[in-house]
C-alpha cells in the first residue's frame, strides 16, 4: 500500500508539472506573427511547405501537383526554392486531423484546405491568418473579381455576411442534378412519359433550369422500374458527415424556407416552419424512387449508382463530375440545376454550397508565412487559373468563368456556373459549434428518413430548440431557447 | 505456494543479511529484486494510465472547449449533472450494455458449442488450416470489414441480399432500415469473435486434465455429469477468463458502426464509445467528454469486477 | 458406418470453417477485380483476374512507408510489452509482492477505457511532450497497451513452470538472471506466443490512436486505408481490398504457423502440454 501511495504522489506530480505545461501553451504564438508590410527576404533559401487537405479529392491535391509550376515561378520572381508535399486525411475526418494539429500550435501543416463551415471554428480558437491586409495589399489578390459575391461570404467570411475574410476559395461547388442524356432524349421514353404525365419530358438545359419539383418527382416515378433495376434518383441520406444535410437544405431553400437567420443567429420559428416541415417530408418522399439501401447513400455510393447505371437522375456534387461521367457515360450525361419550386408565383431554386477555401496555419514562421502568401497570390492568376479548371478544378474567378468556351471545358460547368450565385445557392452557418449543431441534426434528420421518427414538424422542432440552445450557451446568439425545451421531443 | 527465497533462506540456517556466492557478487535483498523487475512495468502504468487518468478525472471539472481560445473554466459537477440530464445519453450506455450482453452472450455460446464440436478433431485433414481460416475474421482490419460488409449488406450492390432474393426473400435494407440496423452491427462483430471464443473455448476444454477425462469415460459418466462435474470443473477459469476480455473489449466497440452507420440511422446504433468520440474530436469538448470517459471507465470497472469476483471465487473454491 | 459419420463429421467442420472464412475471402478475391466487377450483381465468380490495381496498391499512398510503419510501430512495441510484462510476471508470480491482486486488476482496467476516451488526455499530454507525430510516442502507447494481457497471460505460465527449477538453479550458484532467462523462459513459450499474437492482432488494427496522435511520418495502414476510402472516382474498393489482403496476410500466416502454441497459450498457463 506505501509503493502504491507512492506511485500515486509521484504520477500527481508529474501530472500537476504536464498540466501547467499545457495550459501555457498560449504564449507560443507570439514568436509566429508575421510583419505585415514588409516582405520577408529569402533569397537562394530553399522552403518545405505541406498542405493538408482532402483524402482522394482531385481538386484538392491539384494544389500541390500544379507546386511544380509555382517553384519556377518563385524562383524566378522571388529567388527562393518552395517544395511541396501532400497531407490528406478522410474527408469525414479532416477537421479533427486540421484541429488537432492547430491546437497544438504547430507548423505540421502550413496550408489547410478546409470545408466552408470551419471558418468560425478555426478563425475563433485563433489558429489562422486573417488575411484581409494580404488581400488589399497585394495586387493579383486585389484586383480578382470572384463570380459572384456568394463566393466571398462563402468561403471568406466570418462572421457571416462580414467583411472579415479568413480564407481564400481553393474550390467552388454546387450541389447539382446529373441526368442520364441518353434515357431522357430516348424516343421511346418521350412518348410513353407525354403519354403518362401529359407534358414532354424535359431533356435540354434550359427546361430543367425551370423545372419544378412536382414535374421531377413525375420524372423519377416514371424511370422507376425496379425489374430492369433501374431507379429514378439517387440522393444522399446518409448520417455521415453534411451528406444528408447537404442534400436537404435545396428543398428548405428553394421552397422559400432559412435554417436560421444569420443577423440574429435565430434558428428557433426560423428552421422549424410548416413549410420547412413539408421540404423534409418532400426531400424523404423521394426515396420512394430511389434504389433499396440510399437511405444509408453518402457521396460515394450516390456516384456508384449512377456510374453503374442504376439510376436516371442524381443529386451529386459538380466537383465529382469526372467521377459521375465515367468513360462509359461519356455523352450521355447532362448536367443541370437542381429542380425547384413555385413561391408566391415564381420559381425559386437554391442550391446547397461546396467546395473548399484555403486557410493559412497562423503559426508558420515568417519565412512559410511568406511563402504561403505568394503562393495564394500566385494561385490566382489568371493561367494557373485555367490551368486549374483544365485538369478538373471548379474555379471561381469571373475572368476565367467568363472566358469563351469555358462551358465547354467539362459537362458540368455550366451548371456550375449557373448556380454559384446568391440566387442560386447558400452556405451553411460558419459558426465555431458547427460540428455540434450538424452532428445533431443529422441525427435527427436521418431518424426521420429511416423511420424512427414520424412527424417532420416535431423532428424540426426538436433540432430547432437544441441549436438554439447550443448558440445561446455559447454566447453566440442573444436568444434563448424555447422555455418548454424539455418537452420538445422528436416523434 | 512457497516463496522460493523462504526454501533457501531456511536451508541456510535463517535469516541472514545479503550473502555472497563463489561467483562473488553480492545478492539483492529479496524485497529489492521484486520490485525492481515491477519497475518497468510499473514506469509504463503511471505514464500512460495514471496521469492520463487522473488528467481526464481533472479535466471532467472543468469546461473546455479546444476550439474556444479562452482559457478551460472551472465548473464543478456541471458535466457531470448535464451528462445526468442527457438523455440520448443514457441511451447510448444503455444501447451499449444491451450490445455486450448480446454479443457476449451469443459470442460464448456459440464458441463453447463450437469448440466441443472442434475438440475431437485431432485427426481432421487439414486441422491447422481449418482452424486457421476459423480465425481469420479476428485478424482483419476492421476499416476493411466495416467496409466491406457495409457492402455485402448494400441492398442493391451487396450479396447478402443476393443470396435472400436467390432464397426467395425480399430485399433487406441491413444498414438502413431502423429496426435492423443494430442487429446487422451485431451480427458482423459475432462473425468477428467468435472465433476468439472458439479459440478460447478450446484452450478451456484442452485444460482439463485428460486423465480425468479418462476416468469419467471409464465410470461411463453421463455426458452432461462430464460436463458438469470434470469440464466446467477445469475449463471455468480460462472460459471466465474469456468472457472478460471480451466483455471489454465489446465495451469499447466503435470503429465497426462507425464505419458502417456513422452511429445512425438516426441513434440506432450509437454506442458510448461514439458518443465519447463525437464529443472529445467533433465538438472539441474537452471538459465534457472527460466527464463522459470517466463514467464510461467506473461502469466497465463495474461490469468487469463482477466477472472477477466470480472467477477469483471459482479459484478460492478450487484451493480449498 | 462409422466412417461415414466421422467423414460427414470433418466436412461439416470445414464447412463451419469456410462460412468463417466467407466474407474475407470475398474480400481478398475483390482485389483482384476492377470496380464494376465487384460492384455487379450477380456477383461475378468468374471474371478475368487483374493483378493491375493491386500492383497499383503498391505504388500509390506511400503504402510501402505505411506498412513498415505498421509493422515495426507494432512489432517493437509487443516485444518490449512482452519484455517488460516477464519480468513483472516473474516478480508477482514468484515474489508476490504486495498489492499483487490490485495492481493485476488495475493493469486489466487499462484496456477498459474506450479509445476515445483515454485518447483525449494522452493527445493532451503527447502534445505538451512533443510526442506526437513521433515512433516513440507512438510505439510506447501500443506498449503500454499490450502490457496487461501479456503480464496475465504471462504470470499464468509462469505459475505453472515448478519453484523447483528456480531452486536447482539458485543453490548451484546461478542468479536470478538465470533462472527468468535460461530456465523459465524457454518452458512458457506457448505463453510467450500467445500474448505476442493477441497483441498483434490489436496493435496492428488500431485506427484510432495513430489518427489522433499521430502524423504524417508515422501513417500506418489502418489509418491509410481510411484515407484512401474514397476518391473522386468513388468509394476505391479495389484498393481497399487489396490493401486487406496484403495487410492481414502476414497475420493469418502468424497464425497458421504458431497455431499449436497459440492454442496452449490461450490456456493461460493452465496446460503445458497439446490442446
Amino acid at each position: 500500500m506505501k509503493r502504491l501511495l507512492k506511485v500515486l504522489s509521484v504520477s500527481l506530480v508529474s501530472l500537476l508539472v504536464v498540466a501547467a505545461f499545457s495550459f501555457a501553451g498560449g504564449s507560443k504564438e507570439a514568436a509566429a506573427m508575421t510583419s505585415q508590410g514588409g516582405r520577408v527576404d529569402l533569397q537562394g533559401k530553399t522552403i518545405h511547405m505541406t498542405i493538408l487537405g482532402i483524402g482522394g479529392w482531385i481538386p484538392s491535391r491539384l494544389g500541390v501537383e500544379m507546386a511544380p509550376i509555382f517553384q519556377k515561378y518563385a524562383k524566378e520572381k522571388y529567388g527562393y526554392n518552395a517544395e511541396f508535399s501532400y497531407q490528406d486525411a478522410p474527408f469525414t475526418s479532416l477537421y479533427q486531423k486540421a484541429a488537432t494539429s492547430l491546437a497544438t500550435h504547430s507548423q505540421e501543416f502550413n496550408i489547410i484546405i478546409s470545408d466552408s463551415q470551419w471558418l468560425g471554428a478555426l478563425s475563433n480558437a485563433g489558429w489562422i491568418l486573417k488575411l484581409n491586409s494580404l488581400i488589399e495589399g497585394n495586387p493579383t489578390l486585389s484586383k480578382t473579381q470572384w463570380w459572384d459575391p456568394i463566393v466571398q461570404e462563402s468561403y471568406q467570411s466570418y462572421p457571416d455576411y462580414s467583411n472579415e475574410l479568413w480564407g481564400l476559395p481553393q474550390e467552388g461547388d454546387v450541389l447539382v442534378l446529373y441526368v442520364r442524356k441518353d434515357l431522357v432524349d430516348n424516343p421511346t421514353n418521350q412518348k410513353n412519359f407525354k403519354a403518362q404525365y401529359g407534358f414532354d419530358l424535359p431533356s435540354t438545359f434550359e427546361e430543367y433550369s425551370h423545372l419544378t419539383m412536382d414535374k421531377y418527382i413525375d420524372i423519377c416515378k416514371f424511370f422507376t422500374r425496379p425489374a430492369d433495376g433501374l431507379y429514378g434518383v439517387a440522393i444522399q441520406y446518409s448520417k455521415e458527415y453534411d451528406y444528408m444535410t447537404g442534400s436537404l437544405y435545396p428543398f428548405i431553400w428553394s421552397s422559400g424556407g432559412q435554417i436560421w437567420d444569420y443577423k440574429t443567429n435565430a434558428v428557433w420559428g426560423v428552421l422549424n416552419t410548416d413549410s420547412n416541415a413539408k421540404a423534409l417530408e418532400t426531400d424523404v418522399s423521394l426515396l420512394k424512387y430511389a434504389p433499396p439501401g440510399d437511405v444509408d447513400y453518402g457521396i460515394g455510393q450516390v456516384l456508384d449508382a449512377f456510374t453503374q447505371g442504376k439510376v436516371a437522375t442524381a443529386w451529386q456534387w459538380a466537383a465529382e463530375g469526372s467521377g459521375m461521367i465515367t468513360p462509359q457515360l461519356e455523352g450521355k450525361v447532362l448536367v443541370v440545376p437542381l429542380p425547384g419550386f413555385m413561391v408566391n408565383g415564381k420559381f425559386m431554386q437554391v442550391s446547397s454550397l461546396g467546395g473548399q477555401p484555403w486557410v493559412l496555419n497562423k503559426f508558420n514562421d515568417p519565412a512559410h508565412m511568406q511563402v504561403a502568401k505568394d503562393f495564394m497570390a500566385w494561385w490566382y492568376l489568371p493561367q494557373t487559373q485555367m490551368e486549374f479548371v483544365k485538369q478538373g478544378g471548379n474555379s471561381v474567378v469571373k475572368d476565367v468563368l467568363d472566358s469563351p468556351g469555358f462551358d465547354n471545358i467539362h459537362p458540368w460547368l455550366r451548371a456550375y456556373k449557373y448556380e454559384l450565385t446568391t440566387e442560386h445557392s447558400r452556405d451553411f452557418w460558419h459558426v465555431p459549434q458547427y460540428a455540434q449543431m450538424l452532428a445533431l441534426q443529422q441525427e435527427y434528420f436521418t431518424g426521420y428518413a429511416s423511420g424512427a421518427y414520424h412527424d417532420a414538424k416535431s423532428v424540426l422542432d426538436y433540432i430547432a430548440a437544441q441549436q438554439q440552445k447550443i448558440l445561446y450557451d455559447a454566447g453566440i446568439s442573444k436568444i434563448p431557447p424555447p422555455t418548454n425545451i424539455a418537452n420538445i421531443v422528436a416523434h | 505456494m512457497m516463496d522460493v527465497l523462504e526454501v533457501n533462506e531456511r536451508a541456510a540456517g535463517g535469516k541472514r543479511g545479503p550473502q555472497t556466492f563463489r561467483s562473488g557478487h553480492p545478492r539483492l535483498s529479496t524485497q529489492n529484486v521484486a520490485r525492481l523487475l515491477i519497475v518497468p512495468v510499473m514506469l509504463f502504468f503511471v505514464v500512460w494510465n495514471v496521469i492520463p487518468v487522473l488528467w481526464m478525472v481533472g479535466l471532467g471539472f472543468y469546461q473546455y472547449s479546444l476550439t474556444n481560445p479562452t482559457p478551460p473554466k472551472f465548473v464543478g459537477l456541471h458535466n457531470y449533472l448535464s451528462l445526468a440530464n442527457d438523455a440520448g445519453v443514457w441511451w447510448s450506455f444503455g444501447r451499449t450494455l444491451l450490445f455486450v450482453i448480446l454479443s457476449v452472450g451469443i459470442e460464448t455460446a456459440l464458441g463453447a458449442a463450437l469448440a466441443f464440436v472442434f475438440w475431437g478433431s485431432v485427426r481432421l485433414p487439414g486441422r491447422r488450416l481449418a482452424l486457421t481460416l476459423l480465425f481469420a475474421p479476428m485478424v482483419l482490419t476492421p476499416v476493411a470489414a466495416g467496409t466491406f460488409f457495409k457492402l455485402i449488406y448494400d441492398p442493391t450492390f451487396g450479396v447478402a441480399n443476393y443470396i435472400i432474393q436467390v432464397l426467395g426473400g425480399p430485399k433487406v435494407d441491413f444498414l438502413g432500415d431502423a429496426h435492423l440496423a443494430f442487429l446487422s452491427i451485431l451480427l458482423v462483430d459475432i462473425w468477428m469473435w467468435t472465433p476468439f471464443m472458439i479459440l478460447i473455448g478450446l484452450a478451456a476444454l484442452g485444460s482439463v486434465p485428460t486423465a480425468e477425462l479418462e476416468a469419467a469415460r471409464v465410470d461411463r459418466l453421463p455426458f452432461h455429469r462430464t460436463v458438469a462435474h470434470v469440464i466446467w470443473e477445469h475449463g471455468k477459469f480460462v472460459l471466465i477468463l474469456g468472457i472478460i476480455l471480451r466483455t471489454i473489449e465489446s465495451f469499447k466497440i466503435m470503429d465497426l458502426p462507425y464505419l458502417m452507420t456513422s452511429g445512425g440511422p438516426g441513434n440506432k446504433t450509437e454506442f458510448i464509445a461514439i458518443t465519447l468520440y463525437r464529443d472529445a474530436f467533433n465538438n472539441f469538448m474537452m471538459g465534457k467528454s472527460s466527464a463522459l470517459a470517466l463514467i464510461t471507465l467506473m461502469t466497465a470497472i463495474a461490469f468487469t469486477s463482477i466477472f472477477l469476483y466470480v472467477l477469483h471465487y471459482q479459484r478460492e473454491r478450487k484451493t480449498i | 458406418m462409422k466412417r461415414i459419420a466421422r467423414a460427414a463429421y470433418y466436412i461439416a467442420l470445414w464447412i463451419v470453417a469456410l462460412i468463417f472464412f466467407a466474407p474475407v475471402l470475398w474480400i481478398f478475391v475483390s482485389a483482384f477485380k476492377s470496380k464494376s466487377e465487384l460492384l455487379s450483381i450477380p456477383p461475378k465468380w468468374i471474371f478475368t483476374p487483374t493483378l493491375q490495381d493491386l500492383a497499383q496498391t503498391f505504388h500509390t499512398n506511400l503504402f510501402l512507408r505505411n506498412l513498415i510503419n505498421s509493422v515495426s510501430i507494432s512489432f517493437i512495441a509487443v516485444v518490449i510489452a512482452i519484455v517488460v510484462s516477464f519480468l513483472a510476471a516473474y516478480s508477482f508470480s514468484r515474489y508476490r509482492p504486495r498489492g499483487t491482486d490490485f495492481i493485476m486488476f488495475l493493469l486489466l482496467s487499462i484496456r477498459m477505457v474506450p479509445g476515445a476516451a483515454v485518447i483525449v488526455p494522452i493527445y493532451l499530454m503527447y502534445v505538451a511532450f512533443g510526442w506526437t507525430d513521433s515512433y516513440v510516442g507512438m510505439t510506447l502507447f501500443y506498449t503500454m497497451f499490450s502490457i496487461p494481457f501479456s503480464v496475465w497471460i504471462l504470470k499464468g505460465f509462469i505459475d505453472g513452470v515448478s519453484v523447483r527449477f528456480d531452486e536447482t538453479v539458485l543453490v548451484s550458484g546461478g542468479s536470478r538472471f538465470q533462472v527468468m532467462f535460461r530456465v523459465i523462459l524457454p518452458q512458457i513459450k506457448p505463453g510467450l506466443v500467445a500474448a505476442f499474437i493477441f497483441n498483434i492482432i490489436f496493435t496492428w488494427n488500431d485506427f484510432l490512436v495513430d489518427f489522433i496522435v499521430g502524423g504524417k511520418d508515422v501513417t500506418t495502414i489502418p489509418v491509410a486505408l481510411a484515407t484512401g476510402l474514397y476518391t473522386s472516382l468513388g468509394v476505391d474498393w479495389t484498393y481497399i481490398a487489396s490493401v486487406a489482403l496484403v495487410y492481414t496476410l502476414p497475420l493469418i500466416v502468424i497464425v497458421f504457423f504458431f497455431q499449436k502454441y497459440l492454442l496452449v497459450g490461450m490456456t493461460f498457463g493452465t496446460v503445458r502440454g497439446e490442446v
